[in-house]
């Protein structure tokens, strides 16, 4: 799931780019062409693309840990085997984003350990916590739906690696989103106690799912790199729009509530009321509704959600367990014959 | 459906159980591993091996639930710890150690190959069949786990080191995979299951011994008639009631509905 869109692209200004190739390079673009890893790129939109990648990839290992969690405690062999193979997908799109990352410079390695050490950043959905069959449920719903919007604009980009990778991975995501929505409409259709974990896990992941998209736009945001050179190809607000008009009509006919609502430090809801902005406007089409908390949701980027460290540290876990496999493949001093 | 005499019926329903609870179990002890695997690659590998597993358990249970008249899923979550059939060796926990988890593994699938071999020549179509289909995979399952425990064996000093610890920890263990239960002779008699559990002991330990002189690694152990009840009885290790909570945590919510 995931896709990230939202990694800042920073201009050096003492970077000198050659105006004839910039000129070149904006209209390869502004034509629809792709760019790959060996043409001519300004060096700020190598970096930033190397940054989006890597964000992503991050995004897609972080992702399988919350689901992960739960492979375990799926209530039913269908499901445990859906879900194994969901979060299975996502390490492979981790490994395809770092693929891409690979190519335009760094290291697997330095990206694995730049992530557990905190140096570089995933996705801030991920630091939400997921304490009931309910939220997988819904996580598979929302954010692998909110994944697909976001991913399939990504898709219209122009970093030719990186486009065919959302391809790959889009088909991926919807098989997701369908089971997803299969969960959900299963809880939705079952008995009181799995409607009320339907509902409150719901609660948990409305909101996240619409700061998925990123923080309101700045105003000129279409004149600015990431758009400009088609790294994304839709507003943040754009997307968050699309994505409401579609789940919320879509949640309601589930017999799901939406609420507005305070949680507390561990992202558990201690309060709720039903959004009484919510309405569809007949004149512009669109689902209105009340804005997310934006105050938290740079609170969570900073570090200070309700499982950053949790979900830091298990990674970090795997990567120390794992070091000493990965040391015997690199450094084994005997020759492998084949073992049959 | 192929009829099975009554008195037959306990016996085969048991050898069923015992191979569908011993998937199930490996397969959700290694399903554990997804996401959170040494290397991005096996992480994707040892994934698909595990849900190869839990595929298999569940299409014996179906097999299992045909004769008993219930469902795979009643039977996977639905029943009391003594009412497994499983074995000590997938119940043990592996504490996130690479090298006991692909020694698990390793004993299992070469256990697992022996076992679906002699199935596909029961007389129980139903079981040779599927045995018979399972087989491929198997056959993938054994290559993985034997290039690992060959690689890990002769890769560094330290995974050396920890290759030996976790067979010298598990194999006494994974001998309790041959437990013999009631009624298991019958079954061989009547074509159900043919073959000869000493045959197949013989065959395991010899394979194992190959590839564990290809790794450098040792394996001491010795079989014996079982002074105890094992998991193919009904008696599980102290870890089985706590991996069977977690499993069943949600199921046991709403038993027997959907989810
Ligand atoms: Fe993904
Ligand atoms: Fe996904």
């Amino acid at each position: 799931m995931s896709g990230s869109g939202n990694v800042g692209v920073h201009v050096d200004h003492n970077i000198q780019e050659d105006p004839e190739k910039l000129a070149e390079f904006q209209q390869k673009i502004d034509d629809g062409m792709l760019i790959e890893v060996d043409d001519w790129m300004p060096e700020a939109y190598r970096t930033g693309m190397l940054k989006m990648a890597e964000h992503h990839a991050n995004s897609e290992i972080i992702g399988a840990l919350p689901e992960g969690e739960w492979i375990t405690r799926a209530p039913s062999l269908r499901r445990k085997l859906a879900l194994t193979a969901k979060v299975q997908d996502e390490v492979g799109h981790g490994q395809m984003l770092y693929r891409v990352s690979q190519d335009l410079g760094k290291t697997r390695d330095n990206m694995l350990r730049d992530l557990i050490t905190g140096k570089t950043k995933y996705h801030n959905v991920f630091n939400y916590p997921a304490p009931t069959w309910g939220d997988i449920a819904m996580i598979q719903w929302l954010i692998d739906g909110a994944a697909i919007l976001n991913q399939g604009t990504l898709a219209d980009g122009a970093f030719g690696p990186y486009v065919r990778t959302m391809k790959r991975i889009n088909m991926e995501e919807a098989f997701h989103f369908k089971s997803g929505e299969d969960m959900v409409l299963t809880l939705m259709g079952g008995t009181m106690k799995q409607r009320e974990m339907g509902q409150e896990a719901f609660d948990r992941w409305w909101y996240p799912s619409l700061m998925f998209f990123g923080p309101r736009d700045k105003p000129n945001a279409e004149q600015l790199p990431p758009m400009r050179w088609r790294m994304k190809t839709v507003t943040n607000d754009g997307l968050r729009q699309r994505f409401i008009n579609r789940f919320a009509p879509a949640a309601l006919a589930l017999g799901l509530k939406i609420h507005v609502v305070e949680k507390d430090e561990h992202g558990m809801v201690t309060s709720k009321k039903p959004d009484e902005n919510l309405r569809l406007n007949e004149e512009t089409g669109n689902w209105e509704f009340t804005e997310p908390d934006w105050e938290e949701f740079f609170r969570v980027i900073r570090g200070h959600g309700p499982c950053n460290k949790q979900r830091l540290a298990l990674r970090r876990l795997s990567y120390e367990q794992g070091h000493w496999v990965r040391n015997a493949i690199l450094h084994g001093s005997k020759n492998l014959p084949p073992a049959a | 459906m192929q009829s099975i005499p009554d008195n037959l019926k306990p016996p085969f329903t048991d050898l069923l159980l015992a191979i569908a609870d011993d998937k199930l179990m490996l397969g959700h002890r290694n399903s554990d591993w997804t996401g959170l695997g040494p290397i991005l690659e096996e992480d994707i590998a040892f994934s698909s091996l595990a849900q190869d597993e839990i595929a298999h358990a569940s299409a014996f249970y179906e097999l299992a639930g045909e004769l008993l008249g219930t469902s795979s899923d009643e039977l996977a979550f639905g029943r009391t710890p003594e009412e497994y059939r499983c074995a000590a060796i997938v119940e043990v926990p592996d504490d996130f150690d690479w090298a006991s988890a692909i020694c698990r593994q390793f004993f299992c699938d070469e256990y697992d190959m022996l076992r679906l071999k002699r199935m596909t020549i029961s007389n129980y179509t139903p079981l040779a069949n599927l045995a018979g289909r399972i087989l491929a995979e198997e056959q993938v399952h054994i290559e993985h786990s034997e290039e690992w425990v060959v690689r890990l064996g002769r890769g560094t000093h330290e995974a050396r080191q920890r290759m030996q610890k976790a067979i010298d920890r598990l194999a006494p263990i994974a001998l309790w995979l041959f437990e013999p239960f009631d009624g298991l002779k019958s079954l061989i008699d009547a074509g159900l299951y043919p073959g000869s559990d000493f045959d197949m002991y013989d065959t395991w330990t010899t394979r194992i011994q190959d590839i564990l002189e290809k790794a450098e690694l040792t394996m001491h152990v010795e079989i014996g008639e079982p002074d105890d009840k094992g998991g193919r009885r009904g008696v599980h290790t102290e870890h089985f009631e706590p991996l069977l909570n977690d499993m069943c945590e949600v199921y046991r919510i709403e038993p027997g509905v959907a989810w």
